[in-house]
């Protein structure tokens, strides 16, 4: 971004058609692109600010027709909403600093060229991504390792995932060896050539991944349901905004006892669940304009070297 | 670096602090207080836990009513519900583990890895679940090994039924629709499809512009039942589910193939290709169909008014004059008798309310099931609190006030405030007092003052005082008829036997095909096409199998051997 | 300066270093510092697959893996023996899977490289933030929006269409076969398409300032420095989720399928997951839905050796 800043800045002083027309183009196709992102956005936004049974009419596209926040009342009415909230902030805050920490230093060593075992572990990690035992096998094995009722379940299993290991390794490959071969020449282990060369360097690819992260864990909600269902004291947001959305939606799929015990589909589903995915989609939009700044220092600092 | 892994550490530390006695201790008395009816204090209660493999709301941990009960008896009960899972993977899943709830809803799976315990030795020290379902009933419930696993919560009316709504099946028609031809008896397809096509030649728009959709039909997912099972009803049967049984000869009727079906889905297709079905019916999700029947544009359907009650509440809130629905019994051939709506008991109980290895006190979980039943906590469950959810009158008739009755329906409200146990037994039908109906729904009185005047006039017209009216009343003798509905056989099949994979395949195959059929353009050639296909589905080893169940739940009640003889 | 390094030597240099005890000793601070993660991943990512027995049985949760009997290969030849709906199933989920896959690479690709001609840093932010938003949206509303959009009573789409004379009348999008795959793929370019390309922005400002301004004192236009500089310098961040997701092709997806079929299209709306859930799980025959997931996982590890090869051959960045 800034690179193109700067040049354009330099060369194009004077007005000059093709680039305009360029400029134009692009500006163009944004715009028709922004409206139709925008557009889903908006529209559950307007679902969820209108009355619920109106809202079951349909025909309610960019603005509500009959407002009302009794959408965002039913979300936040439970009590155990501020405990869900408080266990997704600090698994969100640990889960990311801690796995960001651990998939960036297994990338760092898995992308050291010289690194003897780099190939064999690679793979070993490449293949987690399409095996996978299958959730009895794996709730077996937590339970066996004591995560029932507990908070590391949230942070410890996902660690490292060999999607972000790999982008980061990626990045990191990028980055030229005489950097670290100059540092080990001054005597530094690999260590310390990970925290004080590549960890400042990296900046972009980690504010990446560590949104990804991020997302993931605030998201996250089935570890909950399987391991702390009934601990009720580390519920997460999430999983307390699914039981809300299922115990208002409708895919019982038997008839015949819906019939029998008279229970009806509620009103709410629709505009609930807009509401609740706006509400649980906000700290994240809020997070991301934080992130985007390293975007742009990661690549001072890169463009000072070499 | 350092900074930050220092950081990271006390972050880890602190949340190590918080969350390490994280594990919820389970409230449990020592004191196993004989507790009837009375009160107790707060620290004395005991809390049962229980999992269902069903959708319902999850009650906050202050809530009023589950709190009064538990002081009148003792014990309360913390009730999970499905998230995200399918029933069968969450059942799975606590198989694997081995560690259940107190309370579990009884499935075959369970009664298989031995998660259950056996409570028929106990039944006698309990009388309110003793008398809750008969001798007869209690035997149909035994396992192989001679004991019985679990209580069955639903269907037990108490004296009489009170239904004033079809909760099921029926043609649901517009009262406005039926107003226009001056109240006219509908009571075959062809004339209920004429009415329709008359109407909407003269009525093709709603006020406000929009079209108006004559016919709708919801085919979406496991919904399409809407589309497939009509030729059941329309030949005079019950609903039984899945297949025909003939009362006389105990045989196992298949609908899909009957000269009724083939009659039924060519006249659908007629219909269609006159563009009295919504052209869209086959692709239509199901808030879509929702969105339809809301907008007050449709004007008659098959379903099952559970499902579209929502839809209608949204009619009745725009005040959409005549837009509101009424049930007809709709047969093939005019004259016929029809059996939409039955009041009936079963014979033969299946599953239920079951009590798992993993709870620690038995006895008192048994305790618990049989104070829920007393009187006075029947109608705290389905009622709630005198003068708070209810009024009662100088004759002793409860009722409510409009505040009262939209209170009851606000997901806050039953989450806070109302407690109805509803997984555990509960009766329909009479309240214990034999003067009120168990239910709010079902007392006459709340239901008359809920109606609009275009419903009460077109029931008037029609000598009806409720929707059960508008149908044929019909009376199921367990005794007679053991084996209805048979549909609860057919939901426990799975795949591993010929026949369980036969109805796998007849499922998908129908989904896939009938659409086509009311679409096509030549109606013979779809048919015999999906005829095909379905019988390469190899029906006959559904049918043989659900044979075979009928004349086990009739050598189960009667103690007669019916098969014919070889 | 990583974007000169990948300029100037196109090809990354294999570094091949044989396994000596002086090289092991040499290297002790690596093998340190990655045998903790080798322990993890085995333990949890690969312990679990001792479940994989389960496809050989007729599994029972109460038997367990020890107790439960053993029927060899019947599960998979219940799959593939005789069972022409396997077949079709398995077709649909790989050319949902490479419809996906061809276009989320185009569009979040080419949305990067156009966000960054954005000389503007205001309008840039705004336009990256709303672009990824439909991410956070759940597949039953995006489903939902999707099928008022392309209803034909009162959709938007069609209202235009047939407004602007490219239709007679309103089509049912969902009726037709042919169009049901390109539904999926465009439904997910509307959702992830913004998300997506997060990852090649990040990439992109790895490269270096002064190739641009090389670039611009030779006289290059705008296009030509997207071109040679841009997509050059992003090109193993391409090839290296390229090669993720071409062994992901049968994981074309489960929830999107489900909300949007009906009858009429559903014998190519139907993927493996589906098929599955229907005549596994939801029958409680969990020896079924691992049979799938072995066969998925085979044809992925083929998959993503055979597309790493050609990587390697090609020179160009690769997950081994």
């Amino acid at each position: 971004m800034r690179a193109t800043n700067r040049s354009h800045i330099k060369i194009h002083k004077k007005f000059d058609l093709k680039n305009f027309i360029y400029s134009f183009v692009i500006g163009l196709v944004l715009t028709a692109f922004i409206i139709v992102t925008l557009y889903p956005i908006l529209n559950t936004l307007a679902v969820s600010f209108n009355d619920a049974l109106d809202a079951l009419r349909g025909g309610i596209y960019l603005w509500p027709r009959k407002w009302s926040l009794n959408n965002y009342y039913t979300v936040l009415h439970k009590e155990s909403m501020m405990t869900g909230l408080s266990i997704s902030v600090l698994r969100t805050v640990v889960g990311t600093i801690l796995q960001l920490f651990v998939t960036a230093l297994i990338a760092f060593v898995l992308s050291r060229k010289k690194f003897v075992f780099a190939k064999p572990i690679s793979i070993l990690y490449v293949l987690t991504m399409y095996v996978n035992g299958g959730l009895i096998p794996t709730f077996l094995l937590f339970k066996s390792l004591g995560f029932m009722n507990s908070f590391w379940v949230y942070v410890i299993p996902g660690m490292v995932s060999a999607f972000n290991m790999l982008v980061i390794r990626t990045y990191m490959n990028g980055l030229p060896d005489s950097l670290e071969e100059s540092a080990m020449m001054d005597g530094a282990g690999y260590f310390k050539v990970f925290t004080r060369i590549i960890v400042p360097l990296c900046k972009p690819v980690f504010a990446t991944i560590a949104l990804f992260i991020a997302v993931g864990q605030w998201n996250s909600w089935f570890d909950t349901m399987l391991y702390n269902r009934m601990a009720d004291s580390l519920t997460t947001l999430q999983y307390e905004l699914m039981k809300l959305l299922s115990s208002v939606s409708q895919l019982s799929g038997d008839a015949n006892t819906a019939a029998l015990t008279g229970s009806s589909s509620q009103v709410t589903t629709k505009s609930v669940r807009a509401a609740a995915t706006i509400l649980t989609s906000l700290p994240i939009v809020v997070l991301y304009p934080f992130l985007q700044r390293y975007f742009v220092t990661g690549l001072t600092i890169g463009g000072v070297k070499e | 670096m350092k900074k930050v892994i220092t950081a990271l550490m006390v972050i880890v530390l602190v949340s190590a602090l918080f969350t390490g006695c994280g594990g919820k201790v389970k409230e449990s008395s020592t004191d196993n207080g004989n507790a009837s009816v009375g009160n107790t204090s707060n620290d004395q209660i005991k809390e049962f836990t229980a999992f269902f493999d069903r959708q319902g709301i999850e009650l906050n941990k202050e809530n009023t009513i589950q709190q009064l009960i538990a002081e009148k008896i003792g014990a309360k009960c913390k009730e999970t519900w499905l998230t995200g899972q399918s029933a069968e993977e969450a059942v799975g899943m606590l198989i694997a583990s081995d560690e259940y709830p107190d309370f579990i809803n009884w499935t075959p799976e369970l009664q298989d890895a031995g998660a259950l315990v056996a409570i028929d030795e106990q039944l006698d020290k309990y009388p309110n679940i003793k008398n809750f379902w008969s001798e007869s009933q209690w035997n149909s419930l035994k396992q192989e090994d001679g004991h019985i696993y679990s209580i069955p919560q639903f269907g037990n009316i108490n004296e009489k039924l009170m239904d004033t709504q079809q909760n099921g099946e029926a043609f649901w028609i517009q009262t406005r629709v039926l107003k226009w031809a001056g109240y006219p008896e509908i009571e075959s397809l062809d004339q209920l499809f004429d009415l329709l096509n008359r109407y909407y030649e003269a009525n093709p728009t709603m006020p406000d512009g929009s079209s108006v959709i004559p016919f709708e039909i919801l085919a979406y997912d496991w919904y399409y039942f809407c589309l497939e099972n009509p030729p059941q009803f329309l030949d005079g049967w019950p609903n039984n589910g899945r297949c025909i049984v003939d009362p006389k000869t105990f045989e196992v009727i298949d609908y899909n193939t009957t000269p009724t079906a083939e009659r039924y889905f060519k006249k659908l297709n007629e219909e269609y290709r006159k563009g009295i079905i919504d052209p869209e019916f086959m692709t239509m999700s199901h808030d879509q169909f929702l969105e339809k029947i809301s907008s007050g544009r449709v004007l008659c359907m098959v379903e099952q008014y559970w499902d579209f009650r929502t839809a209608e509440d949204s009619i009745k809130a725009q005040n959409l004059e005549g837009c509101t629905y009424i049930p007809l019994g709709i047969t093939i051939e005019p004259g016929m008798k029809e059996m939409y709506f039955t009041a009936n008991e079963a014979a033969v109980l299946s599953g239920g309310l079951s009590i798992t290895k993993s709870c620690e006190d038995v006895e008192g979980a048994l305790q618990f099931v049989n104070d829920l039943l007393d009187p006075e906590i029947i109608t705290l469950r389905s009622w709630g609190i005198e003068g708070v959810d209810y009024l009662v009158d100088d004759d002793g008739l409860y009722y409510r006030t409009k505040e009262m009755r939209d209170n009851a329906v606000k997901s806050e409200y039953k989450a806070s405030h109302l407690s109805t146990y509803s997984y555990f037994p509960n009766f329909i039908g009479m309240n214990p007092d034999g003067k009120n109906a168990m239910t709010p729904e079902t007392q006459p009185s709340e239901f008359f003052n809920g109606l609009k005047p275009e419903v009460q006039e077109c029931l008037q017209a029609y000598g009806a005082e409720t929707y059960v009216d508008m149908l044929d009343y019909n009376e199921i003798d367990g005794q007679e008829e053991p084996w209805y509905p048979i549909h609860s056989f057919v939901g426990e099949m799975t795949t591993q036997t010929p026949g369980g994979l036969a109805w796998t395949r007849m499922e998908e195959t129908k989904h896939e095909y009938l659409t086509q059929v009311v679409i096509a353009e030549d109606f013979d050639a779809a048919w015999d096409q999906y005829m095909k296909a379905y019988q390469s589905c190899k029906p006959e080893d559904f049918l043989a199998e659900v044979q075979e169940a009928v004349y086990h739940r009739i050598e189960l009640v009667q103690g007669r051997n019916v098969r014919p003889a070889k | 300066m990583a974007g000169i390094k990948r300029v100037k030597a196109e090809r990354v240099k294999d570094v091949k270093v044989k396994i000596t005890l002086k090289e092991i000793i040499k290297q002790k601070e690596l093998i340190v510092l990655s045998l903790p993660f080798v322990l993890y991943v085995i333990l949890f990512n690969y312990v679990p697959l001792a479940g994989w027995i389960m496809a050989f049985q007729q599994y029972k949760p109460k038997d367990g893996f020890w107790g439960s009997k053993f029927v060899g290969m019947d599960k998979f030849k219940f799959l593939f023996v005789n069972n022409a709906d396997f077949i079709r199933v398995i077709r649909n989920t790989l050319a949902m899977g490479i419809i996906n896959l061809v276009l989320s690479f185009v569009f979040a690709i080419g949305f990067a490289l156009i966000l960054n001609e954005v000389v503007h840093k205001g309008p840039k932010k705004l336009v990256q933030t709303v672009s990824y938003l439909p991410h956070f949206l759940s597949w039953i509303i995006v489903c939902g929006i999707l099928q008022d959009v392309l209803s034909i009573d009162g959709g938007i789409i069609n209202e235009i269409l047939v407004k602007l004379h490219i239709l007679d009348a309103p089509v049912n999008f969902f009726a037709f076969k042919g169009l049901f795959w390109w539904i999926v793929g465009f439904a997910h370019v509307w959702k992830e398409t913004g998300w997506n390309s997060i990852i090649y922005l990040a990439a992109i400002t790895a490269i270096n300032p002064d190739l641009y301004e090389a670039a611009s004192i030779d006289g290059a236009g705008r296009l030509r420095k997207m071109w040679n500089i841009t997509l050059p310098g992003i090109k193993p961040t391409i090839f290296i989720l390229l090669l993720m997701n071409i062994g992901n092709v049968l994981n074309s997806g489960f929830e999107i399928q489900y909300l949007l079929t009906n009858g009429l299209v559903q014998s190519v709306s139907q993927t493996i997951d589906i098929y599955v859930l229907k005549y596994g799980i939801s029958q409680m025959d969990y020896s079924l839905g691992t049979a799938a997931g072995i066969f998925k996982s085979v044809v992925s590890i083929i998959l993503i050796f055979l597309a790493n090869s050609a990587a390697k051959r090609a020179g160009e960045e690769r997950l081994f």
